[in-house]
């Protein structure tokens, strides 16, 4: 087993789990065991977030200058481990290599962006709000803060809310994904060698008791969460009714339009990439096709050509286009979802179903799938697949698709092709959906940007990244001064 | 071998300086040993520009589809125990095919920092080919 049993890591030492729980973590384009994890108790939930509270008011008091030199160095570190780190999130989670570089890059720029925490933290002031009074806004931290993080980018997530939180000067508890939790453990080993001071950053394997122990405990200030809309809803609300802030993404159905004036040739590579990256496992990722007018036949026959070329395979194979999903579970759920589809009158022009990798008979592999005569209101239209799966909707005109759009649960993200800049202008302004991409599938802000989401997709008010991040992770106090 | 994906590409175009450099160590040895170490460096130097770009150019959200690249198109035999004239030739082959590739690959990069990278080693493949054509057409 190349990963062995994994431990969690509390004030700055590596702990073996007590807990009689664990599982097994495999390699989904293998199906072998690579790891186990352990289902952490509440007492060891609870000697993190201890933890954690003791560092926090040395780590406040460090100053943001001398905080973000952490980052530097751990900045460092991520760069001389970079290929180790992709190949393992590819390893854990089966996405291509390329994504898993990506990935990790994309973890690395929010500590890039982070460490500028000295000018990012700063505050604000007013001279003379009344004869004599100045009043000044100073940013200050909060303390114990924690992340719940999603299997689908297991490197990456935490990494939208550890660096900004830590940086702020707060204290950090991560609870990785039970699925994916290699990849977190191999970070942790980054910060330690990055000689965070012991407690500031803490790491607790496990599932929903480590979820709910860190949601119910009185010395955790907020959480921050990515995930499905109703773990979101559920985390969201206890979280409130502890008197935590709370930060849930969630769920996604994504629409992708395509106007009449579309470029086809780009426009179709840019959809591929969207509906089947990551194996159609990202909450960006398009998996509703609004194909506008005239353009409906020519793009349904491009996709189809293009969809049925890609190479399905094990990430590590540099040549592959698409992984394995995630698990048995997930791969069961979406031929689920292919035959409800089926079975309410869509028609399958690519069936994924079918596909066999060589050398590779018990991973979890599915192939590009496209269905055609999508209605608005069947599941696969309403309902987030998580997988390979792409439908095509045929709408008359540019309002239909925004109709189709509005009445979708979800406002995660959604794109729009053409070469209009009316109408790019129009699905930006009048679309409730919080990434919006304009001949871009997949609409992923950079660290400087905050990830946004409404409706369904996003419980709360400051997202992960950006300014929001920052704002999250402090309390502003106000301070009206007068001298005698 | 189909190139078609951006790691399939950068793996290719580092695998091909590794190859280069190698052969042009055992050239080395054979004579023309400064031209030769000089463009074993110059591969070496190259592993490490592409090994950057695969890190940071990488960018999740334009990981599109790349079509009609063929690695077998730029394969070029080698001898490193050949005679001088004759590695000089291989060695011109290797570069304008090596200049060919990265001309043809930029062309097809979604990513611009790369394909501009790309368009900046097929420039220098080219001045290596005529450096190795001049030498060659030398006498003695």
């Amino acid at each position: 087993m190349e990963y062995g049993t994994l431990k969690n890591y509390i004030g700055g030492e590596w702990v073996a789990s007590s807990s009689n729980e664990i599982l097994d973590v495999h390699n989904p384009a293998t199906d072998e065991v690579i790891a186990r994890v352990p289902l952490s108790t509440a007492e060891e939930v609870n000697r993190a977030v201890t933890a954690a509270r003791e560092a926090f008011q040395e780590w406040r008091e460090t100053p943001p200058l001398v905080r973000s030199r952490y980052f530097f160095r751990l900045k460092a570190l991520l760069e001389e481990h970079f290929e180790d780190l992709a190949r393992t999130v590819t390893k854990e989670h089966g996405k291509i290599i390329d994504e898993a570089r990506g990935e990790v890059r994309r973890a690395i720029e929010n500590v890039e962006v982070a460490a500028g925490i000295p000018s990012l933290m700063m505050g604000y002031n007013a001279e003379d709000i009344a004869a004599g009074i100045d009043e000044d806004c100073v940013l200050q931290p909060v303390g114990v803060f924690c992340c719940v993080a999603p299997f689908n980018f297991p490197a990456m997530v935490p990494f939208w809310f550890l660096p900004y939180a830590v940086a702020c000067g707060n204290t950090y508890v991560v609870k990785p994904s039970e699925r994916c939790p290699i990849s977190q453990s191999r970070l942790f080993e980054l910060l330690d060698e990055a000689e965070f001071p012991p407690g500031v950053v803490n790491l607790v394997n496990g599932a929903k008791g480590v979820v709910d122990a860190l949601l119910t405990h009185p010395d955790v200030a907020g959480v921050s969460f990515v995930g499905s809309t109703p773990v979101g809803k559920y985390i969201y609300a206890t979280a409130a009714a502890h008197g935590k802030r709370a930060q849930c993404q969630a769920g996604a159905k994504n629409g992708l339009v395509v106007m009449p004036d579309a470029p086809l040739g780009p426009t179709v590579a840019a959809i591929l990439t969207s509906a089947f990256g990551t194996a159609g496992q990202r909450c960006l990722a398009g998996s509703l096709v609004l194909a506008v007018g005239d353009v409906y036949e020519p793009l349904k026959a491009r996709l189809v050509e293009a969809a049925a070329r890609i190479k399905v395979g094990n990430g590590l194979d540099e040549s592959v286009q698409m992984g394995p999903v995630v698990s048995r579970k997930s791969l069961e759920r979406i031929l689920g979802y292919i035959d409800k589809g089926l079975q309410e009158g869509a028609r399958l022009l690519l069936d994924g179903r079918t596909v066999r990798v060589e050398g590779h008979p018990n991973g979890y592999f599915i192939g590009p799938t496209i269905f055609d005569d999508v209605r608005p209101e069947m599941t696969i239209a309403r309902e987030e697949i998580f997988g390979p799966v792409l439908g095509i909707i045929h709408v008359p005109d540019f309002d239909a698709a925004l109709e189709v759009l509005e009445n979708i649960p979800y406002g995660n993200a959604a794109s729009l092709f053409t070469a209009s800049g009316k109408w790019a202008r129009e699905f930006k302004y009048r679309l409730r959906c919080g990434n919006i991409g304009i001949n871009v599938g997949i609409a992923a802000p950079i660290a400087t940007f905050p990830f946004a989401g409404m409706k369904q997709s996003f419980f709360g008010d400051l997202h992960g990244q950006g300014r929001d991040a920052i704002q999250f992770f402090t309390d502003r106090k106000v301070v009206i001064t007068r001298w005698f | 071998m189909d190139l078609g994906t951006f790691g399939a590409i950068l793996r290719f175009a580092m695998d091909w300086e590794q190859r280069a450099a190698e052969f042009y160590e055992q050239a080395a040895r054979t004579g023309n040993e400064v031209l030769f170490q000089e463009m074993a460096g110059g591969a070496r130097k190259r592993i490490g520009r592409l090994e950057q770009a695969r890190r940071e150019g990488v960018a999740e959200m334009i990981l599109e589809s790349i079509t009609g690249l063929d690695g077998d198109a730029y394969t070029v035999a080698l001898d490193p125990t050949a005679d001088g004239a004759a590695l000089l030739r291989q060695a011109q082959s290797l570069e304008e095919s090596a200049a060919r590739f990265y001309r043809d690959a930029a062309a097809r990069l979604p990513i611009r920092e790369v394909m501009r990278l790309f368009q900046r080693l097929g420039q220098e493949h080219e001045s290596a080919g005529q450096r190795f054509g001049e030498a060659a057409s030398q006498p003695g």
